[in-house]
């Protein structure tokens, strides 16, 4: 017999020691199961409970697995499970308890302690060499089924954990399931909760809080999006001129018809890296400019380069390889940089500035289209060190802004 | 070259082996087209659908290939309209803003902008359901053209008939050739769906049976009740969250998509009143409501529905015997501590008395672990003369659970301090 006082005794304890996931907690719908090995979850949020797993466990380490279940949920484990077997071509029961542990990893690093007890046996990214607070995505890559794991081999959070459906799981019609819509509007209740009380959260739930509706998009994806649209808008690319009529204008008697007419984006690059830059995102953005801009029609020779700073070390030579123009050192501001970019003849229809952000901006909008892609750097962060007030500008308003960072990459 | 034509079916078998190398590949033609389907819940087609019948503009985001075209003939089919697809990318401005004809005296008589044909069959015919696809792919100055064509429905100098309904389609940001992306203002007139493939439906369709949705009717005799449930809903929110009426996107990753202003909460008000007419799923009105304000406002406006629909506690506390307590954990825990909230705002003794046979009947009929925080706070509400009701007696396992709990938390408390 499932003792229910004891295992209800633990729900109410963790819903006390963390009061945001108490809607998500309670959303669970627990179920008896004897084929469970502990407890685990399906991804219609019920809640699988092998009586003897109960018996066996204090109630404050059993407060802990429903926390560790129901953040399998919330972070939406089983999703993301699928997502990486296709796009990696991951197959098979191995994968799916590589994922398994992969997103134990995620949760465990961060959710006990502070009135929460850590279960016995729980996975952390410690138990296999790994570093902590990363994405399960990530751990994913880092380790392989070995001696190491030959304990975790019993490991089992159930199909909401990594997506693979067990003989236990009753599936979508087997009622007190959450549909689709009722487990995003909890996902968000709490989401809304933690944002709302942000003291009471740890870093990484506050993390999750930010980004469970708003993934963090693929920087690449952004900036490709800003430069495209920057170079193909009027003023520049390709579009319909009544200059010369339209060779459609024979078959139409007595009509004026525009004609397509191209004329190919200058672009100008801004390179202020002030030695903060990794060189590998630098690089990388650098070429994503320059692919991007001769994706839309432009030709080597209309992509130059000004860098600001010492940045020699990786733009003079990626210039060189890519046969890029590059015009000499523009001084140690950004805005130096814009200037001499713009005094350059023809004009450059689109700038994008590749900087840091610790710099000083134009205080007036450049008459061309202006793309910033930022080097985000939440963890060091280069404050002026006899000034603690000292608060960098961010960038203008007028200027479409891209976060560069590894994280989302 | 033979020039007469074979008709391979009626053909006898014996002259099969003479049969020309296209006959025997229009039979292997026709044997792969033979599919068939079976019925199957489709949200999204369910959503476009609705905005469609809502006579809302819908513009369809996905990738090239997945299906979006054969998606609205499906929806033409169902709505009994004629489809006229424009593909946007291989049409000029004119085209769609009407060709200039310059006629005998332009300065007298002005230049007539003369339709295109299929604008002309479209508006002679009355009706029909008109596809511009790809428009992101199409030059800017032609996208221009077709955006008034979409909003203020005229083609040159002839104006669509309300019979009309116009759906567009737009490969994603990340992957249009030439970064076609609308502004704010523009995006906030669309109903924006993401089109996306159901992997199970592809294989499916492949190996021979593709997937019928049945579409939502809407029901006559509820348009009046779905009106003041629109009403209710919209309201209910955006008086309590005024925040939420207006907040213009910010930031590269939320561009050109829904964002929450007076027009798209009025365009949300209709389409809740069509989802409710239609008796359409909540995942259904989910994909709408957050294509029209966004993510954000979408899913808080859809929690207050979700809250709408729990009892009300002045009606829990006048019948606790017969009282109906939700199923689901947290939407039950919402209920308790609503008709707890109820008695702290009106404290009598008879509504306290109530409030705890209802909790007594929580607590028989659900998990017991809900009960202990509204039981704790009603606790607190005692005035001096009231005397404790017999109920309370079949709580004492509430009492004993969180003690329970409490032990386990000191523990817990004393071992994670430990362990730093």
């Amino acid at each position: 017999m499932l003792d229910r006082d004891k295992l209800f005794a633990a729900r109410l304890q963790a819903a006390l020691a963390r009061p945001y996931l108490a809607t998500a907690l309670f959303a669970l719908h627990t179920v008896e199961s004897r084929q469970v090995p502990t407890m685990a979850v399906d991804r219609h949020w019920r809640c699988y409970v092998a009586p003897g797993f109960v018996d066996r466990t204090p109630v404050e380490e059993l407060a802990g697995v429903w926390v560790h279940e129901v953040s399998h949920l919330l972070r939406d484990h089983h999703g993301r499970s699928d997502r990486v077997a296709r796009e990696r071509g991951l197959t098979g029961r191995a994968e799916r308890l590589r994922m398994n542990i992969a997103a134990d990893c995620e949760i465990n690093d961060d959710v006990y302690g502070d009135g929460l007890v850590r279960p016995e046996g729980a996975v952390e990214p410690a138990t296999l060499d790994l570093p902590e607070g990363e994405l399960m995505e990530d751990y994913l890559r880092q380790f392989g089924l070995g001696p190491r794991t030959q304990d975790l081999a019993w490991l089992d959070c159930g199909s909401g954990a990594d997506g693979l459906e067990r003989e236990w799981d009753l599936g979508p019609d087997g009622g007190h399931g959450l549909s689709e819509q009722e487990r995003d509007a909890v996902r968000f209740r709490v989401a809304q909760g933690i944002t709302g009380r942000p003291g009471s959260a740890s870093k990484g739930w506050r993390r999750w809080a930010e980004e469970a509706f708003h993934p963090p998009q693929p920087w690449r994806q952004l900036l490709g999006a800003a430069l495209r649209s920057a170079v193909s808008g009027s003023g520049a690319g390709e579009d319909y001129t009544y200059g010369r009529p339209s060779r459609r204008s024979a078959g139409v008697p007595g009509a004026v018809l525009p004609s397509l007419r191209r004329r190919p984006p200058r672009v100008s690059v801004v390179v202020d890296t002030s030695g903060s830059v990794s060189d590998t995102e630098l690089g990388t953005a650098l070429l994503e400019v320059a692919a991007i801009s001769r994706a839309v029609g432009g030709r080597r020779d209309l992509v130059t380069v000004l860098s600001c700073d010492a940045a020699t070390r990786v733009v003079h030579p990626l210039c060189r390889a890519e046969g890029i123009v590059l015009l000499g050192g523009g001084g140690t501001d950004l805005r130096a940089g814009f200037a001499k970019a713009l005094r350059s003849q023809p004009r450059p229809d689109v700038i994008v500035a590749l900087t840091d952000g610790q710099t000083p901006w134009p205080s007036a909008p450049p008459p061309c289209r202006t793309v910033v892609g930022l080097f985000d750097r939440p963890g060091r962060r280069r404050w002026d060190e006899d000034d603690a007030e000292y608060v960098p500008d961010t960038p203008p308003a007028w200027a479409r802004t891209v976060v560069i960072g590894s994280a989302a990459s | 070259m033979p020039t007469r034509t074979l008709s391979a079916p009626t053909r006898p078998a014996h002259d099969r082996a003479a049969a020309s190398q296209l006959d025997v590949a229009g039979e292997l033609v026709a044997l792969l087209s033979d599919t068939t389907t079976e019925p199957r819940p489709d949200t999204q087609l369910e959503a476009l659908t609705l905005a469609v019948a809502a006579d809302l503009p819908v513009l369809l985001w996905g990738e090239p290939g997945i299906g979006k075209s054969a998606a609205l003939t499906q929806l033409a089919d169902s709505l009994d309209l004629p489809l006229t697809t424009v593909i946007a990318s291989v049409h000029e401005p004119s085209d769609f803003s009407g060709l200039p004809i310059v006629g005998d005296d332009p300065a007298e008589q002005g230049v007539p902008m003369a339709p295109p044909d299929w604008a002309v069959r479209l508006v002679r015919a009355g009706r029909g359901l008109l596809f511009l696809d790809e428009l992101s792919t199409a030059p800017p100055a032609v996208q221009a053209a077709l955006l008034r064509l979409v909003l203020e429905r005229r083609i040159g100098a002839l104006r669509l008939p309300p019979g009309v309904r116009i759906v567009a389609a737009a490969n994603p940001r990340s992957s249009a050739a030439d970064g076609w992306e609308l502004s704010p203002p523009l995006a906030n007139r669309f109903v924006h769906l993401q089109w996306v493939h159901d992997h199970e439906v592809v294989v499916r369709g492949l190996g021979g049976t593709w997937p019928r949705a049945t579409l939502p009717r809407l029901a006559p005799e509820r348009l009046a009740d779905a009106v003041g449930f629109a009403r209710r809903a919209v309201c209910g929110l955006l008086s309590a969250r005024p925040a939420l009426v207006h907040r213009l996107p910010s930031g590269e990753t939320r561009r050109g998509g829904a964002w929450p202003s007076p027009r798209s909460w009025e365009m949300t008000l209709r389409l809740i009143a069509f989802a409710t007419a239609a008796d359409a799923s909540r995942d259904v009105l989910s994909l709408l409501v957050r294509g029209t304000v966004g993510d954000g406002p979408g899913l808080e406006l859809l929690a207050s529905l979700e809250r709408m629909d729990l009892p009300d506690p002045e009606d829990l506390l006048a019948d606790p015997a017969g009282a109906d307590l939700p199923e689901r954990g947290d939407l039950r825990q919402a209920v308790l501590d609503g008709v707890v909230a109820a008695v702290r705002r009106r404290p009598e003794k008879a509504r306290w008395d109530a409030a705890w046979a209802l909790l007594v009947r929580a607590l028989e009929t659900g998990a017991p672990d809900l009960v202990v925080v509204p039981a704790t706070t009603l606790a607190t509400l005692r005035q001096g003369d009231w005397d404790v009701p017999a109920s309370i007696e079949a709580l004492s396992g509430a009492v004993l659970l969180s003690r329970r709990a409490e032990q386990a938390a000191a523990r817990a408390t004393a071992a994670t301090k430990a362990g730093r």
